[in-house]
Formats: C-alpha cells, structure tokens, sequence
C-alpha cells in the first residue's frame, strides 16, 4: 500500500489532532513571517487617514460579524477606528448580531488608549443592535430616527450632541461595514449605489472573492480581506496585534492542507501511471 | 483583556473553555452525549437571546411610539402578530399578508439596488480598458472580458450547449472552476482563522500565552 | 371570495409594495413618506416574526418531552435553558430596559453562548482539511484547474508562502484580482438577473412558494 494509500485510510481524528496541535505551537513559539500589503488593504488605509479625512465628519462602522468572527474582522476594525479617531472624525457604531454590545466592548478594550481620549456623545456613539435586513439599511438612509429611537444605553438619539443634526445618509461622510457577507451588501445597494456614500469592507476572507469585483470597479473605496487584512492594516498604522500574532498559525495550517492537497494529488498520477 | 481575577468571571472562562473541549469532542472523538448537550444548550440560549432582543427592539421602534401618539404603528404590530396564524393550519393563509408584505419590500429594494453594481458598474469595469500597465495590464483586461463573455455564455444560454456554442461555454466552465478554486482559497483562510482564534483561547485559559 | 382573499390579494399586494419601492427610486428624488412608513413596517413585522422559529422549536421540543420519543433528555436541556434564559433576560430588560442588566443572563451570554457559538463555526475547519485530502483529487482539467487557483491563493494568503517563493504571493494576487474575477463577476451578474425575474415572477403573482400553506395555493 502507497504512502498515499495508508494517509487515505487513516483515521481522519489524527489529522485533527495533528492540526489542532499544530496551530498551537506557532503561539507558543512564534515565527514572524514578513507581511506584503495588498492593493485594497492600502486603498482602505489611504482612505480613513490623512486628507481623505476632514476633522468632525462623522462615519458609520458597521459590526456586521458576530463572535466566531472576531479573529477576522475585530483587528481591521480596531485599526480603522484608531486611524479615524486619529484624524478627529466622529464614529457611529452599530450592528445587526445580538453579541453587537461584546464586540463594542472588545473594540474599546483593543483601541482604549484612543477610546480614551474622546468622549461618548460627543465623539462617538454606540447605537446597538440592528435587525430588518435590507429595509433597515434602505431606512438608516432616509430616517435614521425610525430604526434608532435612542442608543443602546436607551438615550434618545435627540439628547445625544452627536446625533443632533444627524438622521440621514447626507450627514455622514462614509461607512465601513464589516460583515461575513450580507450587510454589506446592503450598504451597496442602498447607500453607495443610489446615494454615492463612500463605502469599504472589512470583510471576512471569503469576501476576497465576492468584493474584490467590487472594490475593482469602483464601488468599495477600499477593501479588507479576513485576517490576513487585518494583520496588513496592523502593520500599516505601525501597531502589530491580534491579527499578526494568529499570522504564524495560519501559516502552518495553511501549509499543512496545501501539502494535504498535494499528497493526494501525487496518489492520483502514480495510480494513473500504474493503471497505464 | 487580562485574565481576570474575580471568582465568576474565572468561573466563566473555564466553563467556556470546558464548553468548547465539549463540541471539539465531536470531531476529535465522536458523537456523544456531553457534545449534544452543549448542543442543545446553545440552541436553547440562542433562542432565547432572540426573542428578548426581539421584544426588547419591537418595543422599542414600535410599541413606545405608539404609545406616544403614533397610532399607525398598530398596523404593523397587528400584521407581525398575524404572521403567527401560520401555526394554525386552517388559518395558515391570514400569515400571507405579512409576508406579502416582507417579499414585496425585499424583492423591491434588492431589485432596485442591484442592477447599478452588479450590472452596470461591472460592466463598465470590464470593457474600460487599461491606460498604463503595459502587456500584462491588456492581458487582464482581455482575459476578464472573454472570460466573463464565456461564461455567461455557460450560464444564461440553456439550450444544448453543442456546436457554435460547445467551445465557449466550455472555456467559460473553466473560467468558473478558476474563480471557485480561488474561492475555496479564501474559505480556507477564513475557517482557519476562527480554528486559530479557538486555538490561542485554548492557550490563553491555561495561561500559556498572555490573555 | 374567500379565494380571493387567501390569493389573489395576496399577489397584489405583493406586487403593490413592489412596485411602491420602485416608484420611490425612480420617480422621487428624496425619499417618499409612503415608502418610509412601508419599510418601517416591513422592519417592525420583521422583528415579530423571528420569534416564529422560537415558537416551532419549544412546540417541537414540548412534544418530544410529553410523548418521551428518543433523547427527551435533551429537550429537557433545551426547555429548561431557555425558561432560565427568557425569564431572567426578561427581568433585565422590566427592571433597566437593557437584558444584560441581569446577572445571570450576562455571565450565561458571556461565558456559555459567546464561547459555544466561537466554537461551533470554527468545526467546518477540520472538515476542510480531512476534505483537501481525501476529496480535492485533480481527476480532469476542470478540477486541476480549481485546485491550482486554489492552493495560489491559499500561498499568497498565508505569509508562509512569500517566505517560501515570492512567485506564490504573485501569482497568487494573480488569480485574486485578475483570474477569479470573470467567475465572480458572471455569478454576481446572474444572481442580480435571477432576483429581478424572481422579483417580477413574484411581482405577477407567479411565484407562489412563499405562500404555501392555507390551501388553495
């Protein structure tokens, strides 16, 4: 029986068991391979820093992704919310995942020393959560009101100085949305498209497929894509984290299965040369 | 965060630790009773944050403007509890009117927004052709113009793909499997990802590495 | 008459609130109050019927605990962890106006669903890589060709690959922004086709399977 032939017929529990281990190893003992930055990662940069940015304008982030997607989005949104407060523009969080309160919570941990230098109300406002899919988006849009009566705390957005001349999309200057797929969408279609609000994604890795089209015609500003995204922001505001530290570990695993691919593949041609 | 020092919350870190080796018992193992009650007790928790969110937001946009003075909104409350009919059978057919109502607004909005960047602006990005870039930029541009001519080709024409059509769409069927191989690259990436952010809070609970 | 009502009105009221939707985008340069009220509706109706799966899953789970078929012990877990859940997100949410006010209901959302629904997700992975190698065999150029794109792409993701070659982090931005775009681009065109003649379907009254249930569909 081939090397291939036995690796088939393994107990497919000790690969899991190979590879969960294996991940681990790289936290332990970490390595540091060297990060290039993608083209839609620094189009994203470029467009929340510098003179894209004037001070007060006020941005929406969206935290489209729930918990078991924090290792994707969470670092690209932390670095986009440093660099905006940064520049002194003003943020309106929200999300439509029922732990929106635990990824705030998570955010200001990450970002707490520029969390700690600006003032709820004032600079930034935590809306909470968001349901109604795409006619909630449509109604953000036009009426920010009839979604968001008050905060997430129960304030009435009225009461809040941030949101006192803020209720449609021509109060705010962009908005990011990080989602696993279908908020962002939303965004699309209802703010960029009809209303021409600037619009990037911190998305998960598979919308590397499905946005990229979509960043290359022109309809994202920017665009990041899951982890490795974040770690490449990460290394662009000169602060490494989450992201870069979980770099290593998805190396090895990454070439764990690409070598898993090519063994089988190697088993395929010497069966064929054998058949002939 | 730090790892925290108060009693519940330790408590918290390891029941979720526990909780996790719980599932990962599935497929390190096998199926097995601890795993189908954590299982189901995550079904049953879910749940339930979904109908007290769910209150709590209907309440919010809909019930306390009522009371305010807003009368209309007596409308939508009467149509959401409507759609509940549908868990009587004989009067299954009075929950067709909300969700007349859901289809309609969904199929209308999603339409409207959809025919700008999936249609025209992909277009357009297709037949612009490159300024600067040299060979390999015309390369691209013709190899995503025939590409997506191709493979259209394989997907909206239904008839019998013999003939005139055979060699087309059968290039745009590749055209196809290079953008589903690259899609399964980045799903790869991204299920990884959350078996990486598992793994360092495996670590993290047994300190091992700094929380 | 009755038909009527359980049908036809049915239809065009769908396509009524369709066709509001497309006159608000095309007709009216800002935003239409009719269109407004009708999407705040559309969100309210849609909150209230999430609790619908809730409903079906407890009856389910009700039945299978009075009538002891297989495993009720786990609908047992399921019933009393959702009384436990409910009632004291509940009790938050009467005495603050915030769920997570209440202390058991924050530590069992902190420390029990936020964990398990990490953990839950992340499963797909080892699938993915017991499948790279006992399922991703390159049998015919199609299946050669996906495997290619594929494994570039996962080189060039992981900075693995640029240490190992650099040519992996080319080809590999390669194929993510040149050779999957004609695919993504046809699949995002023909999803935005299929939704406008579903759209229209449903707009005619031809799209019945929303509605099924009730008889006479």
């Amino acid at each position: 029986m081939s090397i291939t032939e036995k690796m088939a017929n393994m107990d497919r529990r000790v690969f899991y068991w190979i590879l969960f281990f294996a991940m681990m190893v790289p936290f332990l003992s970490p390595i540091g391979f060297p990060l290039s930055i993608a083209p839609n990662t620094q189009d994203l940069y470029d467009g929340v820093t510098g003179d894209s940015i004037d001070a007060g304008e006020i941005w929406i982030i969206n935290f489209g992704y729930g918990v078991s997607a924090w290792s994707e989005c969470a670092p690209g949104v932390t670095v986009v919310t440093k660099a905006l407060f940064r520049e002194d523009a003003k943020i309106i969080f929200m999300g439509p995942h029922y732990d929106v309160e635990l990824t705030m919570n998570k955010l200001m941990e990450d970002a707490g020393a520029d969390f700690a230098g600006k003032e709820y109300g004032e600079d930034y406002v935590f809306l909470g959560y968001i349901t109604g899919g795409e006619a909630a988006i449509t109604q953000l849009a036009s009426d920010m009101r009839s979604v968001y009566p008050q905060d997430h705390h129960g304030t009435d957005l009225d009461d809040i100085p941030l949101m006192a001349d803020v209720n449609e999309w021509r109060d705010i200057a962009g908005v990011l949305s990080s989602d696993t797929g279908d908020w962002g969408a939303y965004f699309l279609r209802q703010w960029q498209e009809p209303h021409d609000v600037p619009l990037a994604q911190i998305g998960i890795s598979m919308l590397g497929s499905t946005g990229i089209p979509y960043w290359l015609a022109g309809n994202y500003f920017g665009m990041s894509v899951g982890s490795r995204g974040g770690a490449e922001l990460e290394k662009l505001i000169g602060e490494l984290g989450e992201a870069t530290t979980a770099m290593d570990s998805i190396s090895v695993s990454h070439l764990m299965i690409v070598i898993a691919v090519i063994m089988a593949n190697i088993g395929v041609l010497t069966d064929r040369g054998r058949e002939s | 965060m730090a790892y925290p020092t108060a009693m519940w919350d330790v408590v918290g870190l390891w029941t979720g630790w526990v909780l996790m080796l719980t599932i990962y018992s599935y497929p390190l193992y096998k199926e097995n009773p601890v795993y189908r009650f954590s299982e189901h007790m995550f079904i049953a928790i879910f749940l339930a944050i979904n109908v007290v969110t769910n209150i709590n937001n209907v309440m919010r946009i809909a019930v306390t403007p009522m009371l305010e003075g807003e009368i209309l909104m007596i409308v939508p409350l009467i149509m959401g509890i409507m759609i509940y009919a549908m868990l009587i059978p004989e009067y299954r057919w009075v929950s067709r009117y909300p969700i007349a109502l859901l289809v309609g607004a969904g199929f209308g909005l999603g339409i409207r927004g959809t025919i700008g960047p999936n249609i025209q602006d992909a277009i357009a990005s297709t037949i612009t052709a490159p300024t600067e870039g040299g060979a390999l930029a015309w390369f691209n541009f013709l190899y995503i113009a025939v590409g997506l001519v191709c493979s259209l080709m394989y997907f909206l024409l239904t008839m019998e793909h013999t003939g005139a059509l055979k060699a087309p769409t059968r290039i745009g069927r590749l055209f196809i499997m290079v953008g589903l191989g690259a899609y399964f690259g980045n799903t790869v990436l991204f299920r990884f990802t959350m078996l990486t952010g598992r793994a360092k809070f495996f670590l993290e609970v047994l300190k091992l590495i700094p929380m | 008459m009755s038909q009527v009502l359980k049908r036809e009105v049915v239809y065009a009221f769908t396509g009524l609130v369709t066709v509001l939707m497309f006159v608000e985008y095309f007709f009216f340069a800002e935003t239409w109050s009719l269109a407004e009220t009708i999407r705040t509706w559309a969100i309210i109706v849609y909150n209230i019927s999430l609790g619908l799966g809730a409903i079906q899953l407890l009856r389910q789970h009700t039945l299978n605990l009075q009538r002891k078929r297989d495993n009720y012990g786990y609908s047992a877990v399921v019933l009393a962890f959702f009384a436990i859940m409910f009632l004291t997100g509940m009790m938050g949410y009467l005495a603050t106006g915030q769920q997570t006010d209440n202390g058991i209901y924050n530590w069992l959302f902190v420390n029990v669903y936020t964990p398990l629904g990490a953990t839950l997700y992340p499963i797909t992975g080892f699938y993915i890589f017991s499948a790279a190698y006992r399922a991703f065999r390159a049998r015919n150029i199609d299946a050669a060709l996906m495997l290619i794109a594929g494994c570039f792409v996962i080189l060039s993701n992981a900075p693995v690959g640029e240490a190992i070659w650099p040519g992996f982090a080319t080809i590999g931005e390669w194929f993510k922004f040149t050779g999957q775009i004609p695919g993504m681009r046809t699949f995002a065109m023909v999803g935005a086709l299929g939704m406008i003649a579903y759209g229209f379907r449903a707009l005619l009254g031809k799209e019945r399977g929303f509605y099924a249930g009730g008889g006479d569909e």
